[in-house]
C-alpha cells in the first residue's frame, strides 16, 4: 500500500469504527491521519512489527486523546493487536476504548485529559537519554489542547534539558469544540511560540506525507533542542461536510451523511 | 531532649542513599529545599531533577520516568504536591498505577503565619479519594525513616505527609512492629482513646498525661497510615474503648476521623466517635500553628474536656 492508499485506509476504517458502534470522534482523528501515518509508515517511528513492548522502541503519546483511535487501525496492522480487536471498539468485551490507556497493546499512556501528554513524553525522553538509549519521544497534541499551561510548563522543562530526542507535534486544526480556535482563545503564531519557549520549529501542511517527513528529518539535527512540528490540518479532512466544521467533534452522521461520507472516502472503491 | 531531625532531610538522606547504589533513583523538585539536598545535588546531579515550579509537570514527568523503570520521589511543599496538580495525580499516577512516591512536606498549618495558600486543610480527604494510593503521616523522625525505607523497598504510589518541623521521638525503637498495621497503640488506655497522627498526635499525648493526673486513663492511637487502614487491627484496639476521639489539622469531610468512622462501620464496631478538625474556613490569621489550633478548639483544654465529656461518669467527676 502506498501512504496515498493508507490515508484512505485509515479514514475508511476509523469512520467503519465510529459508524459501527456511535463512538469515537471522526474529525479529530482524520486532522491527525497523516501525521500518524508518516510516524508508522514513514520509517520515522522505531519500532518492531508484532512486539508493542519491544524494549528500544520509540515512544508515541497520542495526548489528543479523543483521536488516540486513530491509532487503533494502524497498531493492529502492524500487529500490536490481537485479531478481531477493532471489531470490539468500545464494545463490552473488546479492548479498544474511546480514550486510549496502556491496557491495549502499542498504548504508552493514559490519555483524555488534556495537557499531560508532553510532560510524560518529556520523561521518557529524559530516561532515554539517562541510560544512553537511542529511543525517542514522540507526542501529538492538539492545537486547542495547547491552552492548557502544563503543556507550557513541560515545554520550557524540556527546552531547559534540551531533549534533542523529544517530537512535539501539534495537530494545527484550529478548531475547539465550540468553534475556531483564533475566535474563542487564539493561539497565533503557534511555530514562534515553541521557537521563544527554546524548541527548533518547522511548520507543514499536516495532511502532506512528503512534507512531514522533512519536517521530521530534523531530528538529530536540532543542536540540542527539542522538534516541534506545527501540523496545518483540516479537522474532518476527507468527507467534506465535516472538514472544518466544529460541530462535527462529537456529532453522529444520519444514514444520508454516512452513505455520502462514504462515497467520498471511496468505500468499496 | 536531643534535637531531632527534620522529617524531610530524614527522607532526602535515605534516598541519597538509594540513590547512590542505583542510578534508577530520581529526585524531582519543584523548587523546593532542605539542608539535606544539598549534598544529593553536589554529589548526584543527573538523579536530582528541578522541574521547575510546575507542579503539573513534575507529576506527569514522574509517570514517563516511572514508566520507563525509574523509582521516583516527587518533593514539593505539601499543598501544592497534593491539590495543584490533583489531576495528574489522578490520570497520570493514580489509573497507571505507578509506583512513585510524593513527599509532601508542611501538611496542616504547618508553615506557620503563611496562610491557606500554604496550609493543607483538605488534603486527606483529596488523597484518600484517589484509588490505589497510600497515605503515610509520620509523627516522628524514626517513622519517617522507617516509612521512607519502606518507600524504597517496595516501591508504590504513595503520599508522605512530611510535618515543616522536628517533632519529638513517639517510638523509641519500636515503629518497624508498627508498619505492618500502620497503627500503633502509642500509649495504652481504657476509657477514652484518642486517635491521631503527625503534629497532633503529640497534642493527643499532651491530653493523655493531663487527664492522667484527673485519674482518666486515655489511650492513644497513632493512625500515621490513614489509607489503607487496616479495618480489623484498628477494630481490634478501639474495641476495649467506651468511646475515641479522633484529632485532625484538617476539615472534617473526608478526613482522620471520617476515615475512622468508615473503618469502625466496617468492621461492625459500634462506638461513640467525636471527630475534632478544623472549622471549614480558610484562616487568614496571625499568630501561628499553634494559635490556630487553639481558636479552632483544638487547644489541650478543649480537647482535654471533649475527652472527659466521653469519659466513664466516675472520671467526668473527677
Amino acid at each position: 500500500m502506498t501512504l496515498a492508499e493508507r490515508s484512505r485506509w485509515l479514514r475508511r476504517e476509523l469512520f467503519e469504527m465510529v459508524v459501527r458502534t456511535r463512538r469515537g470522534h471522526v474529525p479529530s482523528s482524520f486532522s491527525c491521519a497523516e501525521i500518524l501515518l508518516a510516524l508508522f509508515y514513514g520509517g520515522v517511528l522505531r519500532y518492531e512489527p508484532g512486539r508493542p513492548d519491544a524494549p528500544e522502541r520509540d515512544r508515541l503519546i497520542v495526548s489528543k486523546g479523543h483521536a488516540a483511535m486513530a491509532l487503533y487501525p494502524i497498531l493492529a496492522d502492524v500487529g500490536f493487536l490481537p485479531p478481531g480487536a477493532l471489531a470490539g471498539f468500545t464494545r463490552p468485551d473488546g479492548v479498544l476504548r474511546m480514550y486510549a490507556d496502556p491496557s491495549i497493546p502499542g498504548i504508552e499512556s493514559v490519555s483524555g485529559s488534556l495537557g499531560h501528554g508532553l510532560g510524560i513524553a518529556a520523561g521518557f525522553a529524559f530516561a532515554a537519554r539517562h541510560d544512553g538509549a537511542a529511543r525517542r519521544a514522540f507526542v501529538l497534541l492538539g492545537d486547542a489542547e495547547c491552552s492548557e499551561g502544563s503543556v507550557w510548563e513541560s515545554a520550557l522543562w524540556a527546552a531547559h534539558h534540551r531533549l534533542d530526542n523529544l517530537v512535539a507535534i501539534v495537530d494545527r486544526n484550529r478548531c475547539c469544540i465550540l468553534g475556531d480556535t483564533e475566535e474563542l482563545m487564539a493561539l497565533g503564531d503557534v511555530e514562534a511560540k515553541w521557537r521563544s519557549f527554546g524548541w527548533d520549529a518547522v511548520t507543514v501542511d499536516g495532511h502532506d506525507v512528503d512534507a512531514l517527513l522533512g519536517a521530521f528529518a530534523r531530528l538529530g539535527r536540532t543542536a540540542g533542542r527539542p522538534l516541534a512540528i506545527v501540523a496545518n490540518t483540516v479537522k474532518g479532512k476527507g468527507i467534506s461536510f465535516m472538514e472544518g466544521r466544529p460541530e462535527w467533534h462529537n456529532r453522529m452522521p444520519n444514514e444520508a451523511e454516512v452513505a455520502q461520507a462514504r462515497r467520498e472516502l471511496g468505500a468499496g472503491a | 531532649m536531643a534535637a531531632e531531625r527534620l522529617m524531610r532531610d530524614v527522607v532526602v538522606d535515605a534516598v541519597y542513599e538509594a540513590a547512590r547504589r542505583d542510578r534508577n533513583v530520581f529526585f524531582l523538585s519543584a523548587d523546593l529545599g532542605a539542608a539535606a539536598l544539598d549534598r544529593f545535588r553536589a554529589e548526584l546531579p543527573a538523579q536530582f531533577v528541578h522541574t521547575g515550579i510546575s507542579e503539573q509537570h513534575m507529576i506527569d514527568l514522574a509517570a514517563g520516568l516511572a514508566l520507563s523503570g525509574k523509582t521516583v520521589f516527587c518533593y514539593a511543599m505539601a499543598s501544592f504536591l497534593t491539590a495543584r496538580c490533583y489531576e495528574q495525580l489522578k490520570c497520570a499516577l493514580a489509573a497507571m498505577r505507578l509506583p512513585v512516591t510524593l513527599i509532601a512536606v508542611g501538611v496542616g498549618c504547618g508553615y506557620d503565619d503563611a496562610g491557606p495558600t500554604h496550609y493543607t486543610l483538605e488534603d486527606v480527604a483529596c488523597l484518600r479519594a484517589l484509588a490505589g494510593i497510600e497515605i503515610l503521616s509520620p509523627a516522628d523522625a524514626e517513622a519517617t525513616a522507617g516509612i521512607a525505607r519502606l518507600a524504597l523497598e517496595r516501591p508504590a504510589f504513595r503520599a508522605l505527609r512530611l510535618e515543616r518541623p522536628a517533632l519529638p521521638p513517639v517510638y523509641g525503637g519500636r515503629f518497624a512492629a508498627a508498619l505492618r498495621t500502620g497503627l500503633a497503640e502509642v500509649a495504652p488506655g481504657e476509657d477514652v482513646c484518642l486517635v491521631s497522627s503527625g503534629y497532633l498526635l503529640h497534642r493527643a499525648l499532651a491530653v493523655r498525661a493531663r487527664l492522667q493526673a484527673e485519674g482518666l486513663a486515655a489511650g492513644v492511637v497513632d493512625l500515621f497510615r490513614v489509607k489503607p487502614i487496616d479495618v480489623r487491627a484498628l477494630a481490634r484496639v478501639l474495641e476495649r474503648y467506651r468511646a475515641v476521639v479522633t484529632l485532625e489539622e484538617q476539615f472534617l469531610p473526608g478526613g482522620v476521623g471520617s476515615a475512622v468512622l468508615e473503618a469502625c462501620a466496617d468492621a461492625g464496631l459500634l462506638v461513640p466517635v467525636r471527630r475534632l478538625g478544623l472549622p471549614e474556613r480558610y484562616p487568614f490569621e496571625n499568630g501561628g500553628r499553634d494559635h490556630l489550633l487553639q481558636r479552632a478548639g483544638l487547644g489541650l483544654d478543649d480537647v482535654a474536656a471533649a475527652v472527659r465529656a466521653l469519659a466513664a461518669p466516675r472520671a467526668a467527676v473527677a
